[in-house]
């Protein structure tokens, strides 16, 4: 549990520090059950900031969406520090991006705060539609109690946790500066339950599947945008030459999009579960995500976002890996 | 007489083992199907895993990637690093119901001109078996 008077006292302290640019947080969205990202420059801002279940967002993105432009002549880069609050699976997040030096590890301030879960909105939607009234939340002993306007409700947190909370294996920050509250028992385990479930299924049965999960897909390219591993400057799906992924919308393109996106993340992914929360069109996209996380860590014994120590799953290997698939 | 089905088999092949493999086995006057499209890259590690996706589209029925044996890459490494990647990309495939039998990837060696010959039968064997590749194949327009 998250103490709010501490967590704005801290984000005060930190950001009045003069190495600090700003701070990344979460506040109350304008209705209903949203949450917006809040950007912290001045302490008198530090008072919106909340963090309770309903904070779904992964703020790792912000960290490596700036623009880093080449500066004029005699302008001193602005090094100073970005702090950004972090739940159990946003810092797995941060972590890889340390491992892949998309940011350095001197540059942010990470403030971790134990997560017990955060909410699937859609669920929560269905059981309270039509809420114009912004609700607040929080948790209380294994319960998520929600104030709505017209009183608390009290729902036990299975019921609208978020899929990939169900199986959280890693819910306390694995890396930061600063703890706001105790570390929480961990209460999940990933056994890749669903994954197994498709790989039972004969091929046919999987292409239809996939075939009719891809060709809904609208190509928004939102699951790109809000990835916070996808962040490389020029990416294969922006450039004309080679054009590797046409930009007609049919099944061949969706599939080879599909495809070059999950593969572009395996051995990376930190099951966030935010491209599925954007997509628009409901494409199961963890699904494929988290197929090579299984593989990576049955086959190749790698946990991505862990130790910002370790090399990068692609740009690593090991002489015993395995090559049975070889002729 | 019904036409047998020949299929488009792409070949990955590594400059410095594989493509003088096959070179030998040409030299050497071995026999074997001409059903592969072989294109020469100049390392294993050199081939994007989005180059399998892409021969797929374009109408390959089979890929094949080849390089040097573990230990022998000319670049030191290179076919380490192919065989992480395509240790991946074969599941991947596998997963979203892609025939497994239409990937492939082998080690051939300078000297090895008739397994190149081997290599190159069973990969046209399972790309027969597995039949026209249709599932997200490129449709060519027709006016």
């Amino acid at each position: 549990m998250v103490d709010l008077e501490k967590l704005k006292s801290i984000a005060k302290e930190t950001v009045s520090r003069d190495d600090v640019k700003y701070l990344i947080g979460w506040r109350q969205g304008t209705y209903g059950f949203r949450v917006s990202p809040h950007f912290v420059e001045k302490p008198e801002e530090a008072e919106e900031l909340i963090f309770s279940p309903l904070c779904t967002n992964n703020l790792a993105s912000y960290l490596v969406l700036p623009e880093k432009l080449p500066l004029p002549r005699g302008v001193e880069p602005d090094s100073r520090k970005v702090a950004l609050m972090v739940k159990g699976c946003d810092s797995r997040a941060v972590v890889q991006q340390i491992v892949e030096q998309g940011i350095k590890r001197d540059e942010i301030i990470v403030i971790g705060c134990p997560c017990e879960g955060v909410i699937d909105l859609e669920k929560v939607e269905e059981r309270f539609p039509n809420q114009l009234e912004s609700v607040t939340a929080q948790w209380s002993n294994g319960k998520i109690i929600f104030h709505l306007p017209e009183g608390n409700e009290e729902i036990p947190k299975e019921e609208v946790l978020a899929t990939k909370c169900l199986t959280c294996r890693y819910p306390n920050p694995v890396l930061s500066d600063l703890m706001l509250g105790d570390e929480v028992e961990t209460w999940g385990d990933e056994k890749y339950e669903d994954v197994k479930e498709l790989e039972a299924k004969d091929p046919q049965e999987r292409w239809s599947f996939w075939e009719e999960a891809f060709s809904s897909c609208v190509r928004c390219y939102s699951c790109r945008n809000v990835c916070p591993m996808c962040y490389c400057e020029d990416c294969i799906l922006d450039r004309l030459n080679p054009t590797w992924i046409n930009r007609s919308n049919n099944a061949s393109e969706n599939t080879a999009f599909h495809l070059a996106r999950a593969f572009h993340l395996a051995g990376r992914c930190i099951e966030c579960g935010e491209c599925e929360r954007v997509c628009p069109a409901g494409i199961p996209l963890t699904k494929l995500n988290r197929k090579l996380s299984k593989v990576v860590q049955e086959n190749y014994e790698y946990i991505p976002g862990i130790d910002p120590e370790s090399k990068p799953f692609q740009s690593s290997y090991r002489p015993e890996d395995q090559e049975d698939f070889i002729l | 007489m019904k036409e047998q089905f020949e299929p488009n088999v792409v070949a990955f092949l590594c400059n410095w083992c594989s493509y003088a493999g096959a070179d030998l086995a040409g030299t050497s006057r071995v026999q074997y199907q001409p059903n592969v499209n072989i294109i020469r890259v100049m390392c294993s590690g050199r081939v994007n895993p989005l180059f399998v996706i892409n021969a797929l589209q374009q109408g390959a029925d089979g890929v094949l990637i080849s390089g040097c044996h573990p230990g022998d890459c000319h670049y030191i490494e290179g076919n380490f690093y192919a065989r992480r990647r395509f240790g991946l990309m074969k599941e991947l495939l596998d997963y979203v119901g892609v025939d497994p039998r239409r990937f492939n990837m082998s080690w051939v060696s300078a000297s090895e001109g008739n397994k190149w010959k081997d290599v190159v039968e069973e990969v046209v064997e399972k790309a027969k078996e597995a039949g026209p590749f249709e599932q997200f194949r490129r449709n060519k327009i027709n006016w």
